[in-house]
Order: structure tokens, then sequence, then C-alpha cells
């Protein structure tokens, strides 16, 4: 017996009604942002915008297809530094984008060929090595602006009517959807299986006929789209774009964000994004957090050193990435599953 | 000028070889790639640093304590961390490793990355013990060659000729039949960092004083470590050693000859090119599942 | 009709020669049952044919076709599916996407055509769902409904035995390859196996290469039977002829002591 007729209930976007009818409320609630809030918050909102798309590229790779990236901040240097140029020199915005995402896509196909037999710390190496190469290589060369980086012109957003933070805070969004639902197709069709496939046993995936090569390249070159796109609007973001911005940090944060989101799923890309944001803007205010702000002001004119206080932010990202991993693996996706659980149970 | 390119390898390539045995010994055990290494090892170095100045130890007292702390630092991480890991993958020890890593950098620079400050050691980076005309042999140069060394041959011991070392080798092949002799694979394990820990922060305080001391100093040390020990497959230890000296020599003949500027990088070009041809490494064997 | 055909083929691991100069025939629609003692090389076997290992020497042809020493992936892609002695499931992902990817090759759209997946009439969704009933289908047959939706290394392994081999049906094979299918089961599962396996022969019309060391399901299910040992044929022939034979049995029992 079949309890399922119709299988495009499995297949499309919104699963149910009430799933379109918060979405369409999510959608207008972001609409309605640049009315309600000052421009900081615009600047905010732009900013997870950037993580969630480099999230949900590096999730593909590492939560989906079970790769290991430690140089994703070499791909989004490689798309705000095309971007960079291509700004310059005056290309359309739209096209600037989809450049910068496709020259980032190249690179990552053809740092994915190396990488096809390898796994686990060899691919880590490699990975590393080549986020690193990419932050030298850029510092180095003098069409990239050396040390100092490149500045950015900014885009023509008059077409609009309204003012340029506003406009560039619906481009940043309308982008976002884009890639969202370009990711979540992805993980839904036959390729995102097909990853998922690689990561669960290599041997079962090729002699169910997934081709290895094809797909773990595949992998590489669609995160690396993502990271060359979320790299373009880096570059629209903060105007200039300097090598030190790349660094192996901002690759192991990227790592953590995807971790801390739920690895694998969009959802989780969706959070992970939005919340590393706001901790990386907000850890350093810790300190006005009641008692336990206290508390670390306490430690830190007694134990620690007043001065150094801005570092509490690794501190607690540091915590939060062990603690994810200890006690919750599935990250922020998994929490927010068990809230639905339980809402859809309510009241009983 | 040969032969102080040679002796500048030797030195780098045994700093590295050092970083790489300790993850090495790590890896074998565990399969984890411990990217705390570096910060346990940084931290470490500033225990000695804080020692010798603030309390004015001297300097064999003040090596004996550090390397207690780093022991029970090791052994405390995989008790504390790596022990309660609950659906233990490698991407998640990965993350354990790097959330380790970023808590002890954001530590250290609380407490002590206001400033920088200069590291100095009984054995200088200015006095030279040889000078001829064709090469300077510096007080640090001589003492990193021979405490690398000994560090080495006492690794080789502890691994080879006592009991510790055969239950280590035992859990290193087979934790199940291991523990079924009686052997305590979770001890051991714990033993294994803490041992690590230590080699770490011995060249933690050998690089110190080349660079400055600051809590990114062991970043740049860490990687090329890391990437020695790839090289070199991270499971033979003969291997990590030899890994970490050819990736020396090919940095200072690349910077010397070739260009000073990407000399940091051309570590990895090095190799990817080698793992493309070996995917595990130089010294071994392609694992293939069986089905 | 010889469906596959598998000539002179060696296989050694750095000295240790697992298959040596073996040669069979297996003929369209029967049910060839490969056994021999622990070691004997039968796996090696399959994992030549499928394209796991590539052979030292030696050409293994399917239906007429040369397909020795090409990927595991185009082996599946021309009819030729098998299942694992120790599984080898896609354990974090459901019975449903097992299946699914099963239907992998079959499933024909590009990329570009996965951009348009969420609209009802796009190739890419009327191409997932026409899979979809497929793999359904193969729920229905092996009667795994109530495990659709669960990931598999939640299931029973009997169940997850079954998973497998529905993963292998799903490919819709010429021939399908199963490596000891009855292996942990309980009396009760086994007895199923062996009707899905003589099912799925006598419905489908798949023929079926098994490596099995329960001589009750060999005997129940096999056409033929080929018997090896140390990587080379003993003898070949019918249930009893093989099973009677001296040879067989001095290698699973060894020389008689004198």
């Amino acid at each position: 017996m079949r309890l399922k007729r119709v299988y495009f209930e499995d297949i499309r976007l919104f699963k149910t009604t009430a799933s379109l009818v918060w979405t369409l409320l999510f959608l207008l609630l972001l609409f309605l942002v640049p009315f309600i809030f000052k421009t900081y918050y615009l600047s905010v909102v732009n900013l997870m915008c950037l993580n969630v798309i480099v999230a949900l590229g590096l999730n593909i790779l590492v939560g989906n297809t079970g790769q290991i990236s430690l140089g994703h901040a070499g791909f989004v240097a490689i798309g705000a530094y095309t971007a960079a140029i291509l700004l310059q020199a005056g290309v359309p915005f739209v096209f600037t984008l989809i450049i910068a995402g496709l020259v980032s896509c190249l690179v990552g196909a053809f740092l994915g060929l190396p990488s096809l037999r390898l796994e686990g710390p060899y691919l880590a190496i490699v990975t590393l090595g080549f986020g690193l190469a990419v932050m030298v290589i850029i510092g180095r060369m003098e069409m990239f602006g050396g040390r100092m980086g490149l500045m950015i012109p900014r885009i023509d957003l008059n077409w609009s009517g309204l003012s340029y933070d506003r406009t560039l805070y619906y481009v940043f969004i309308i982008i976002t959807i884009l890639m969202t639902i370009l990711a979540h197709n992805i993980i839904h069709s036959k390729i995102g299986r097909a990853f998922q496939a690689i990561r669960d046993s290599d041997i079962a995936a090729s002699v169910t006929g997934i081709n290895l090569v094809h797909y773990k390249t595949l992998s590489f070159a669609v995160s690396a789209f993502f990271a060359g796109i979320g790299g373009a609007l880096w570059a629209l973001y903060l105007q200039f774009v300097t090598p030190g911005t790349f660094s192996l940090m901002m690759s192991v944060l990227f790592l953590a964000t995807v971790v801390l989101g739920g690895l694998g799923s969009v959802t989780g890309s969706v959070l992970g994004g939005i919340v590393m944001t706001l901790l990386n803007l907000q850890l350093e205010k810790v300190v006005t957090v009641p008692l336990f702000g206290d508390l670390i002001v306490f430690l830190s004119d007694t134990i620690m050193n007043p001065s150094g206080i801005a570092n509490i932010r690794w501190v607690l990202t540091g915590l939060i990435l062990i603690l994810i991993i200890l006690y919750e693996p599935h990250g922020l996706n998994g929490i927010w599953l068990r809230i639905k659980r339980y809402w859809n149970l309510w009241p009983f | 000028m040969i032969v102080q390119l040679l002796i500048s390898s030797l030195v780098t390539g045994s700093i590295y070889a050092l970083i790489a045995l300790a993850m090495a010994i790590i890896y074998k055990a565990s399969e984890i790639p411990n990217f705390a290494q570096g910060e346990m090892a940084m931290v470490s170095t500033y225990i000695t640093f804080v020692l010798l100045s603030t309390f004015g130890f001297p300097f064999l007292t003040a090596l004996v304590l550090t390397l207690t702390f780093a022991f029970l630092l090791g052994i405390l991480f995989e008790f504390l961390l790596i022990r309660r890991a609950k659906e233990p993958n490698l991407l998640g020890f990965i993350i354990i490793t790097l959330g380790f890593q970023l808590l002890l950098f954001g530590l250290a620079g609380w407490k002590w990355g206001s400033d920088q400050r200069t590291f100095t050691l009984p054995f200088s980076e200015s006095e030279v013990v040889v000078r001829t005309s064709s090469f300077v042999l510096t007080e640090h140069n001589l003492a990193s060659l021979i405490i690398a060394m000994v560090i080495m041959v006492i690794l080789y011991l502890i691994l080879n000729h006592t009991k510790l070392g055969l239950a280590m080798r035992a859990c290193q092949q087979n934790v199940g039949a291991a523990m079924f002799n009686g052997i305590p694979a979770n001890r051991i394990l714990g033993i294994t960092f803490g041992i690590s820990s230590i080699v770490g922060a011995i060249a933690g305080i050998l690089v110190a004083p080349i660079t400055t001391l600051d809590p990114t100093m062991m970043w740049d040390p860490l990687v090329k470590g890391f990437a020695a020990a790839v090289l070199g497959s991270m499971k033979s230890l003969p291997g990590v050693v030899i890994g970490g000296l050819l990736l020396g020599l090919i940095e200072n003949l690349f910077g010397f000859y070739v260009s000073l500027e990407f000399k940091s990088i051309v570590a990895f070009g090095v190799i990817m090119l080698i793992l493309f041809i070996k995917p595990s490494g130089l010294f071994a064997k392609h694992y293939i599942r069986k089905v | 009709m010889e469906i596959l055909v598998v000539e002179n083929i060696v296989k050694g691991f750095g000295g240790v020669t697992a298959v040596q100069d073996l040669s069979f025939a297996v003929s369209k629609g029967e049910i060839y049952s490969i056994i021999g003692p622990n070691g004997a090389g039968k796996s090696t076997v399959f994992n030549c044919i499928n394209g796991l290992y590539r052979p030292d020497s030696g050409t293994i042809s399917f239906g007429g076709r040369d397909i020795t020493g090409l990927n595991p992936d185009k082996i599946a892609t021309a009819g030729i599916s098998r299942t694992f002695q120790n599984l080898e499931l896609f354990s974090r992902m459901t019975t449903l996407q097992n299946l699914l990817l099963g239907r992998h090759v079959s499933t024909t759209y590009s990329i570009w055509q996965m951009l348009t997946f969420n609209f009802r009439n796009s190739k890419a969704a009327k191409q997932e769902i026409l899979q979809r009933e497929k793999a359904e289908d193969v729920i229905e047959f092996l009667e795994l409904e109530p495990y659709r939706d669960r990931p598999v290394f939640s299931l029973p392994y009997g169940v997850q035995k079954l998973v497998e081999l529905g993963r292998a049906l799903a490919m819709e094979p010429d021939i399908l390859l199963l490596d000891e299918p009855a292996a942990g089961l309980n009396h009760e599962e086994r007895q199923d196996m062996i009707f899905w396996i003589q099912d799925i022969r006598n419905e489908l019309g798949i023929t079926i290469v098994v490596i099995e060391h329960n001589m009750q399901l060999v005997k129940d299910i096999s056409d033929r039977v080929l018997a090896i040992n140390f990587g080379q044929k003993l003898v070949e022939g019918s249930v009893e002829d093989v099973l009677r034979d001296q040879s067989v049995i001095r290698a699973y029992l060894g020389e008689p002591a004198l």
C-alpha cells in the first residue's frame, strides 16, 4: 500500500502550506528591515548574507560530500579580487558577480583534481596550503595591489530610487535567497545524493555508478562557486580588499560557521552564518552582559590582562566549537529541529 | 654559502621535524591531526618565559617545570575534550582541536598578547660558536640541532625499548586487542598526548628566540610541521623526521636561489606534487580499504 | 547464452596470488554459485568483475563486451550490480535515498536542468518522480515500507542486507553479484533471502552470481556451482556433483588423516 501518491510533494520547496506562509512572513520582514532599523543594522545583515553564502557552499563540500577544506578563504579571496578588478574596469555588477563565481569555481575544480585520492589530514594540508598560497601570491603581486590591497568603486544603484545602502541591502538579500535555493536544489537532487553517497561510502558510490572523479571535482567546484560569489559581495561590502583579510583564521571561522550551524543542512548553513556573524560582532561586548561580563572583567583585572580583553572573542569561539561537537553534533539545525518537533506536538 | 644554507636548513628542518613528530605521535595513536599542537607549544613557551623573567628561576628549573606543565596540558586536553566526543569522526576531532587552538590562542592573547617580548635562552642567536670563511654556526643553531637529536633518540628509546612504548605501539595497531590484553588504552592515549605536548613545547622554546614571543608565533611552524608530517606520511616516525628535514632544505634552497618572497609557500607546491603521486606521503603504502 | 565470461584472470597482492588463472562463464538467467573455503579468492573475483580491482592479466567480458579494467561506475552503468560481504550502505541516508542512489545512473537530468527542480513540469522534477516510482516498486517488492524514511544505520542487520539488495535491484541490472547474502542472518531471514533470490531470477529475469558459505542456500538456489581454492578452479558443475567431489571435500575439511 502506498501512502504517498504524489511524490512531487517531497521535491517542492515548501512541503506544507504552513512553511510557505512562514517563509512569506519572513521575507516580508526582510523587506521591511530597511524601513525599521538604522543603516548600521543593514550592514550587519549584509555581513550575515556573505557568511551565509560561503557557509552554504562550504557545507556542500564538508557536510554533504565529507571532504575537508581548511582553505576556503582562498576561494573567497579569488572571488573578491576578481570582483575588485572587474568593477574597477567598469564591468557591470551582474557580470562581475557571475564571473567572480566562475573564476573561483574553476580554481576549485583544479584544486579538486589533485585532491581526488586524498583524504583526512592529507586533504586538510593541501587545502590549508592552498589558502595560504592564495594569500601570499595576492599579497606579492602588483596587479592585486600587493599588501595595500585594492579599492572598489561603488556600483551604480541609482535605478532603484532608494538610498545606496538600502538598495545594496536588497541586492544582498536577493542574491542570498537565490543562492540558498540553489544550495537546496543541489542537495536534494541526484547531484546532492551522489555527494552524500561519496561521504558515506565511496566504494558503494562507485559501484552504484557514481563517477567519483566527476562528483568530487564537482563538489569542490560548486563549493568554490559559492565562495567566489561570497567574495565578490565581500569586496562590495568592504569597498576595499587586502590579502590579510583572507587568512587561515578566516578559513577556520568558516569551518566553525558550518559546524555551528549543522553539517549537511541548508538550514544549518543559514543559521550558522547568521549566528556566527552576530558572535563575531558582539563577542567583544560580552563584558556588558550582567554577571558573566562582570566575571570576565574581574578575571581580566586579577589573573589576566585588561588590555588583552578583545581576545575573549577567540576564547568564546573556541569554547563554542568544542561544546557544539561534544554536546550538539547536529549544531543549531539540530536544536531548531527539536524546537519544531516540540511545537508540532504542542500543547501535548 | 652552501654550507651555511645546509646549516640553516638543518636547523629549521629539525624544528619542523620536532613539530611533525609531535603531531605524528598523536596521529598514529588516534588518527587525529592535532591543530592545537602549535598553540599548546606557544602557551608552554610563555610559561617558560614567565618562570624565567617574572619569577627568576634558573633555566633548567624553568625548563623542567615547563615540560611538566606541557605534559599535564596534553593529558588534560585528551581527558577533558578528546575523550568526551560523542560521535567521534575525523571532522569532529579536527574541529575540537581547532576549537582548543582558538581557546588557547585567545587566552594567551588575553594574558600576554598586548605587547611583544623578546625571549632569551642561555644559548643565544647572536653568540657564535664556529666562524669560518664559508659559514657561521651560532649557539642557538648548535643547541637546536643537539636538542632535536636528543629528543628524537629519547622518543625512539621510549617507543622501542620500554613497556610504555610497547603499550603505545599496541594501541596504535589495534585498540580493541590492546584492551583485551589488559592495556588501559585510554590512559595510554592520554600519555601519548602528554608526550607529544612535551615535544611540541621544546619546539616552541627553540622557535621563540628566532621569531618573537607572540601568540601567533607557532602558526607558521605548525603549518610547516604538519606539512612535514604529511610529506613523510603521518604514520611513519622516521618518515616525518625526514619530511621535516626535507622541507627545511627545500625552503632554504628555494629562498636563496629562486625567490625569497615565495619561500613560505613553496613547501605547499612541493607537497601537492608529492601527494599527487603518492597520496599517503613518501613513506607509506597507499591504503586501500578491503571490501 | 553466456552473459558473463571470465577468462584466465590473475590477481595478486604483493607476492600473494589471490586469483590464479581462473576461468568461468555464466549463462543468462541462471543462478551461479561460487563456493570455497575462507581466503579462496571469491571476493577478489567479484572485485575484479565490477572493477574495484584491476586484474593483473586475463579478460572479463559482459554481454560480448570487454569490460576488463574499466572503472566501477562504468561497469555499473553497463548493467552489473552487486552487494558486499560486510555491507557497504550509505548509512546516514534513508532507505529510500539508498534506493534512489541505485537509480542514479538512470536519473537523466543535467546540472542545468537541476536548477528548475522545483517546478512540477520541469524535466528534473519529472525524472525525480519517475525514479521515485521505480524506487517505490523495489520497496514494495522487498516489503521495505516500514523502513522507507529511516536512516539505514538504525535498521536491524537483516533489514540492512535487504536494503543493500534493494539498492542493487533498483539499478535494474542484467546481472547481480551477491557476496555472501546469507552471512549474519538467522534461520528465518535466511529462508526469506532464498525466497527473494529465487524471485529476483524468476520474476525479474536477472542473472545472479552468488558467493556463499551456507551450503543449504547453495543447494536450494543454484543451477550450477563453481568451487575454487587458492584462487584456482577445483570443479564446476551441478550442485550434487560439486558437493560430492573429493577435491572440494578436501578443500573444506583438509587431507584425510592417514
